[in-house]
């Protein structure tokens, strides 16, 4: 007999059940996991077909190829930020070496921020409980989460191959089935190893935000790891210590080496088994790592809305600073060497990247893009951060008292602001630092000019993502994360030349000066910054006319 | 300064096709205690929000001691303070940094009271947020309203997840805050303890005040419980002016009389009525009555 819910005629649509009881768990963790790979594949499938799309366009003939090939062989600039450059003079080459470094950090991204929030995001809302009172144990969920996760991955594998399995079939692009595949496999590979990550930092950490950040520090530190590696200073073994080291190793395109996925899938799974034993060994709710539950009141910012943003975001924050400071003190290291490698064709070329000019200068222009993509994450994180505060209800606790919305508001963007900033300086006195110390001969001011230059486009970022926290707040992460991917996404295919002018305008990134190559544009920054200041200015006066909406 | 501490008039919320309230008209004087009753869904948690300024009405306002909900929130807020039934705290916070911080925002805190109630409350202020647990939350959201004594305590489901014992300190509070002149707007589902706090209540249907006045104004909307027992043959009540729902169990008659009891007393008198007793409805009773035993809307 069917119990009466006083339901009839509400009800619309059927409510479905996902699967057995006792596999509920996988279902529903993949159900979300899938949603998202379809997402993630199409962006990067997209990624794969421009870069072959626009190489076939760019560079038509073998003399152009060749040209590009004797550039990019020797230079240690962008050996370092994207890898060895092999067989430009191929399709193939020229797009592994184009677009792998994105995807590669864009998929450990995914990877890591997919697996907490379905993991451990699901146990801090205190959803797992309920699943944990059906017919599994928290081992066996934790199993049928990363199942879960799995399915995520073959779908984001899936969309990834598929797309780029058609751009490569063209006779023009001629890259064939099984290099397409094995290509989209290297690519996503990162994902999986980062998915692990994730479910094992879960189990470690008390938050998901503590379970995001130790995976945000192991990934900084396979970067850093190859990114030495790859710089031409004698070290390049250190790539097999590396995650990101053993993709490159795979050298899809170029010289397949299938036997480098051993390290990956072996990590993977050694990670995915340690998750699901940690998981039957820790109560619910609590991390392995010790959490003080007890603790001295330290009352030192808590004097307002904008101090205990300043306490809750000061390690976040401090961990891109350090990753900002770090790759800008790395590029100052070997901007001189690299800088000596460039000449007349090599000038074009970074001419196209967007840094006209030569030596270390040129070099730092073309490096400094990856620091104004990192700002751009800090500010994406700064809005998002105010966005989690209404939707997790603590935003009430100050509207409630003598607080108004523009002067909470007000209080956030003015410590992002200052955040943005700093994270600018720190890119441009770090990375003096390292110049300095290889006597490159780079000014001071120029330098920090140019990091103060990385700033406005994280203006616009921000001011995008809080005109859409304004007038629809349950999609400013959306919306923010997919204007930065898409910025991404169109300097870096488009850099070089075969995108209508009107696509790159869509890029915050193609609107700054590659500084110090070229002096910085303080016309365009200033209009930036003026879009990026009407656009929160808008969205501050929606914030105050609308409801607050929960999650 | 105002001579009401809390006011609407024709206050409305939409969202969508959907009315959540509809045209609420509710005034409340200074040092009252008021309840405010309703299901799930009948627009007692919007009301609130919209006295909060956290959502726009549709139509109509309010205010709090004259000064708009809307316009005037800070002002408002000043002299208000809020305990909601589920909300989330900062989790890497102790209990006695969310005071803190809470009573720095707010300004104004009794630091004795806020101590007394501490103690009171049986709450650890060393401990994280994340490690209380459901009641332990919900003490510190309360004394963090508690402690700044405002001129309007607006309470939504506020003993949510406290044990009987601390819903006892919780009512010595709010007769604290009445016996201090405060204001106190109460939505409960607790019957008990609006019946034991509130000078007045009001029922919400389907975003309508439907009733509003003191428990005893609201009994004579309802009918009075009678039980009678008889040594001898028990008479048929049914056809006594004002009886209904006459159930006889042996020789106990249990009814319900509304409006005058004359007749039922007289018909008693005459039947040889040995045992006699008669009950005032209770506030559930009089809830109920309002939805129906199944506690929808009737």
């Amino acid at each position: 007999m069917q119990a009466d819910l006083g339901l009839r005629g509400r009800i619309t649509a059927p409510v479905r059940a996902d699967g057995s009881p006792a596999t509920v768990v996988a279902a529903v963790t993949a159900r979300k996991a899938v949603r998202s790979g379809v997402l993630w594949g199409y962006l990067f499938g997209i990624a794969i077909a421009s870069s072959e799309t626009s190489y076939v366009r760019l560079y038509k003939t073998a003399a152009q190829r060749q040209a590009l090939a004797a550039t990019y062989a020797t230079s240690k600039a962008t050996s370092a930020l994207f890898g060895p450059a092999p067989q430009l003079q191929t399709v193939g080459g020229f797009t592994a070496f184009k677009i792998s470094m994105t995807l590669l950090i864009l998929g450990a991204v995914w990877g890591l921020l997919t697996s907490t929030r379905l993991l451990r995001g699901e146990e801090d809302g205190g959803r797992w409980d309920l699943l944990l009172c059906g017919q599994t144990t928290r081992r066996g969920a934790a199993a049928q989460a990363i199942a879960g996760l799995g399915a995520g991955l073959v779908t984001l594998w899936v969309v990834t191959a598929v797309i780029a399995l058609l751009s490569g079939l063209p006779s023009s692009v001629g890259i064939g089935a099984g290099p397409s595949l094995f290509f989209s496999l290297a690519m996503v590979a990162t994902a999986a190893m980062f998915l692990a990550v994730g479910a094992a930092t879960s189990q470690l950490a008390a938050t998901r935000r503590q379970a995001a950040s130790f995976g945000a520090v192991l990934l900084g530190v396979s970067y850093g790891l190859r990114l030495i590696a790859d710089a031409g200073l004698g070290l390049h073994g250190l790539l097999w210590a590396s995650p990101l080291g053993w993709v490159e190793e795979l050298q899809p395109l170029t010289s397949p080496r299938p036997l480098a996925l051993l390290p990956i899938v072996a990590f993977t799974a050694v990670l995915a088994v340690v998750a699901v034993h940690l998981a039957d060994r820790r109560d619910v709710g609590a991390g392995m790592v010790a959490d003080r539950d007890h603790g001295q009141a330290r009352l030192g910012l808590l004097y307002g809305p904008s101090g205990l943003a300043i306490r809750q975001l000061r390690a976040t924050v401090v961990g891109w600073w350090v990753a900002i400071g770090l790759s800008a003190l790395i590029y100052g290291l070997i901007a001189k060497s690299t800088g000596a490698t460039v000449s007349g064709s090599v000038r074009e070329v970074l001419s196209k990247l967007g840094a006209p000019g030569n030596g270390a200068a040129a070099v730092f222009g073309v490096c400094f893009l990856v620091e104004a993509i990192l700002i751009g994450f800090v500010a994406a994180g700064q809005v998002t951060a105010a966005r989690s505060e209404e939707a997790g209800g603590m935003l009430d606790h100050f509207v409630v008292r003598p607080v108004s919305r523009s002067a909470w508001l007000g209080g956030r963007l003015l410590v992002a602001l200052v955040v943005l900033v700093l994270s600018g300086v720190a890119a441009g006195v770090l990375g003096w630092l390292g110049a300095a110390s290889q006597h490159t001969g780079l000014r001071f001011t120029s330098l920090l000019g140019a990091g103060i230059n990385l700033v406005p486009t994280a203006i616009v970022i921000l001011g995008i993502g809080v005109l859409t926290f304004g007038l629809r707040p349950r999609a400013t992460s959306t919306v923010v994360y997919a204007v930065l991917g898409w910025s991404v996404l169109v300097v870096i295919v488009g850099g070089f030349g075969s995108v209508g002018h009107w696509v790159l305008d869509t890029s915050v990134f193609h609107h700054m000066a590659s500084a110090p190559g070229v002096p910085p544009d303080w016309e365009a920054n200033g209009i930036m910054t003026g879009i990026g200041v009407a656009a929160a200015l808008v969205g501050g006066l929606a914030f105050r006319r609308r409801d607050l909406q929960g999650a | 300064m105002s001579d009401t501490a809390l006011r609407t008039d024709g206050l409305t919320k939409h969202f969508g096709d959907v009315v959540a309230l509809d045209h609420l008209d509710l005034e409340i004087a200074p040092g009252e205690v008021v309840g405010y009753l309703g299901p799930n869904g009948a627009g007692k948690t919007t009301t609130i929000r919209l006295l909060l300024g956290l959502s726009r009405p549709t139509g109509g306002r309010a205010e709090i001691f004259g000064l708009d909900c809307q316009r005037q929130p800070v002002q408002a807020h000043r002299r208000l303070g809020f305990v909601a039934g589920e909300a989330a705290l900062w989790p890497s916070l102790t209990g006695a940094e969310t005071l803190a911080l809470l009573g720095r925002v707010h300004g104004g805190v009794d630091e004795a009271y806020r101590d007394e109630l501490i103690e009171r409350f049986d709450l650890d202020p060393t401990k994280k947020v994340r490690a209380y647990s459901k009641g332990n939350h919900q003490k510190v959201i309360l004394i963090a309203a508690l402690m700044v004594r405002p001129d309007l305590l607006v309470l939504d489901e506020p003993t949510s997840g406290l044990d009987p014992l601390m819903e006892q300190a919780f009512r010595h509070c709010v007769h604290e805050a009445k016996d201090r002149g405060q204001t106190v707007f109460l939505s409960s589902h607790m019957m008990s303890e609006v019946e034991a706090l509130c000078d007045r209540v009001g029922i919400l249907r389907d975003g309508r005040l439907v009733e509003m006045g003191t428990l005893a104004e609201m009994r004579h909307l309802s009918a009075l419980n009678v039980e009678a027992r008889f040594d001898g043959p028990v008479p048929d009540l049914s056809v006594v002016p004002g009886v209904s729902a006459v159930e006889t169990d042996g020789s106990l008659v249990r009814c319900q009389v509304r409006g005058s009891i004359q007749p039922l007393v007289q018909a008693l008198a005459s039947a040889g009525v040995t045992d006699l007793l008669s009950r005032e409805p209770s506030l559930e009773e009089l809830f109920l009555a309002q939805y129906g035993a199944d506690g929808r809307a009737g």
